[in-house]
């Protein structure tokens, strides 16, 4: 599914990541946690290509396509989707308008009709339905005025309507009580379905909890430090990442 | 003095029943003569497309196509190169309302006609002036007491050859009265047209107005809208203005009553190389009174705009509410937008706002869109029409929304993000 191999990131000429590796199989799902600064959310930007986030080494690889060769558009059509920790709010342009340009782009390339109106609105508000949204977001401005944990729960939404290859999960879980939580983490669990892949990037493992990884990757200073199964997520729970020693300390440094 | 305004104070006419407003005009015309290149009504939009043109003036015209607006059942009025063509006596006028030409015998109908002509708008303005000693076509529309008129009356100026057009529209609304007009102006061949309309808004009534003035190319439009706001009245106008080699309106809202309220939204999209001017100036007289204006702009490449707004609130204008905000998208480093947000206060209990943007395109939320594969020429338009959608929902009348958000989005889909 993805392939990165010895990824080297800057951004504003400071180099975050060093030489970064990861394999991500079709259907796993891998949890990458880390201390704040080590470079979490700038992967995810990395991987969806966006401006000013310089790759100066390394490979990335979706089911064999180069991504960075590829403009943000065409990564997401190609089956990436990066769920915003911080979603953007766009108002005057209305969810239900923005999603069905998404969708409609997706099909396209897949060599699909576009939805039609109808098709796409009973589509929508399933999704709406599935994260708990009330059906009147679709029709306000994107992420205008939601709350934190409801700008999440659209974020999932779209990922239910757009059925991406790979996801990835940016801090979905800041901000969001326990309840949100619970919503969310269903929303992902109901799209894995053994061949969709996600990486979910989190500071706590209590989004764990819920959503069950089958790899999880420490990220310190720009570098994955220590992989294991679902147990290390427990261990920096229970330790904080001081356990890390060296690694930790440069990326606090 | 330009070639020009030296023809218009030759060729003034002075043998009609408007001879009074014409002679001051004319009088104006030639104490101050052709701004100077530093003038501050003009400082940012060169007169120069005007100032060697020879004056011609259309006796005749043909009927032309009148632009549609789908499924808005209108009772149009259509002014070709200056010259009315729409027979007025055949018209199917609304119960309440009365139209006329400005030709009329009638010495009753002179009178009312009179009462508003130069009675509205401010006596500055430039092409005003020329418009009050030179314009020999226009109508009057009165609307009765009481008279509730649904049906939008629709005034199009259309320019079709190289001679300077000179319209005006006379409004009165009686006590309790309301009427819904447009004034719509396209053309894009040499020509010159100034357009100006007056609106005495009485006591307790209202307008619903809309101006698109949709002039490009070398088609020049000077212009304007002034409007007279009387106790309680309001009024909703909606502008829409493309640009050209020189075009410019001037809007006046002046709270003459208590408690009026006047709101006004203003588009501009100006393609490559296109200027658009909208000058506003809001007089606050009298107490109690509220405004709000928006104007929002986007700037293609070489365009420029230019606004200005100014709110004045004068000493007895106590408890006056009054914002005005100017947005602007520029697409290109090229791209030129004069704003100047102005408040005048002069009393002391009252709330005012102003402000003034300009925005280059979102780098964060394109990103955001393209990251859900939405293609980039469609997450501009999507993203930067928004704030102009805004306003485009926020009209009062749906078949004119319906007419307008897929015109002026076609419009903007092919400017060029440079």
């Amino acid at each position: 599914m993805l392939s990165i191999k010895n990824l080297h990131a800057s951004v504003e000429e400071k180099i975050i990541i060093k030489g970064l590796n990861l394999e991500v199989k079709p259907g796993e799902v891998h949890a990458i946690m880390g201390p704040n600064g080590a470079g979490k959310s700038t992967l995810g930007y990395v991987l969806s290509g966006r401006d000013g986030y310089e790759v100066s080494e390394g490979e990335v690889t979706l089911n064999g396509k180069d991504l960075l060769d590829l403009e943000v558009e065409e990564r997401a059509r190609e089956g990436l989707f990066l769920a915003f920790q911080y979603p953007v709010e766009i108002p005057g342009v209305s969810n239900m308008e923005f999603m069905k340009e998404s969708v409609n782009a997706m099909r396209e390339q897949r060599g699909e009709d576009p939805l039609t109106a109808a098709e796409f609105l009973k589509k929508a508000k399933d999704a709406c339905k599935q994260v708990q949204l009330p059906l009147d977001f679709l029709k306000r401005g994107v992420n205008e005025g939601f709350s934190g944990g409801e700008k999440k729960r659209n974020e999932i939404m779209q990922m239910i309507l757009l059925e991406p290859k790979l996801c990835i999960l940016d801090e979905s879980d800041s901000g969001l009580d326990v309840d949100a939580l619970q919503v969310v983490a269903d929303g992902v669990n109901s799209q894995r379905d053994g061949e969709r892949s996600f990486i979910v990037v989190t500071h706590y493992q209590r989004l764990l909890d819920y959503i069950k990884p089958d790899f999880v990757h420490i990220l310190a200073d720009g570098k994955i430090v220590k992989s294991g199964d679902a147990s290390l997520a427990l261990e920096v729970e229970k330790s904080g990442y001081a356990f890390l020693g060296k690694a930790y300390e440069e990326a606090e440094a | 003095m330009s070639q020009w305004l030296e023809q218009v104070i030759d060729g003034a006419a002075l043998d009609d029943y408007l001879a009074p407003v014409r002679q001051q005009a004319l009088t104006q015309l030639k104490n101050d003569g052709w701004p100077k290149r530093r003038n501050e009504s003009w400082i940012n939009t060169p007169l120069t497309p005007v100032e060697k043109r020879n004056v011609a003036i259309a006796t005749q015209a043909d009927s032309v196509p009148v632009p549609n607006i789908d499924n808005l059942n209108a009772l149009d009025i259509v002014f070709v190169d200056g010259v009315l063509v729409t027979q007025i006596n055949t018209l199917d006028v609304p119960e309440g309302m009365a139209i006329t030409s400005l030709n009329v015998d009638d010495a009753a109908t002179q009178q009312a006609i009179a009462s508003v002509f130069g009675q509205v708008k401010p006596t500055r303005h430039l092409f005003g002036r020329v418009n009050d000693a030179l314009c020999q076509h226009g109508v009057f529309i009165n609307v009765a007491d009481g008279a509730k008129v649904t049906k939008p009356i629709r005034i199009v100026n259309l320019a079709t050859k190289n001679v300077d057009a000179h319209t005006r529209v006379l409004v009165k609304l009686g006590n309790a009265s309301s009427a819904v007009i447009i004034e719509q102006g396209s053309g894009d061949t040499d020509s010159l047209t100034t357009a100006f309309a007056e609106y005495d808004i009485a006591d307790d009534a209202h307008l619903e107005h809309y101006r698109f003035a949709m002039f490009t190319g070398s088609a020049k439009q000077l212009g304007g809208s002034h409007f007279m706001l009387h106790d309680r009245s309001t009024l909703n106008s909606t502008l829409v203005g493309y640009g050209s080699e020189l075009s410019r309106l001037d809007v006046d809202m002046h709270h003459a009553g208590e408690f009026a309220n006047a709101k006004m939204n203003a588009i501009y999209l100006l393609a490559e190389g296109e200027l658009f001017d909208l000058h506003s100036t809001i007089e606050h007289a009298m107490p109690n009174g509220t405004t709000e204006e928006n104007a929002r702009g986007i700037v293609g490449d070489k365009a420029r705009a230019v606004f200005n707004g100014r709110i004045h609130i004068h000493r007895d204008a106590q408890k006056t509410l009054a914002e005005l905000n100017n947005r602007n998208l520029l697409l290109s480093r090229r791209g030129v937008i004069n704003t100047k947000p102005e408040l005048e206060i002069y009393a002391d209990d009252v709330r005012c706002a102003h402000g003034a943007t300009v925005a280059e395109i979102e780098g964060e939320a394109l990103y955001y869109m393209l990251t859900r594969g939405v293609p980039r020429s469609k997450a501009l338009v999507m993203l930067n029409f928004g704030f102009i959608q805004e306003l485009i929902n926020d009209m009062p009348n749906a078949a004119i929304r319906d007419w307008l958000l897929p015109v002026l989005s076609e419009r903007f889909a092919h400017m060029e993000v440079k």
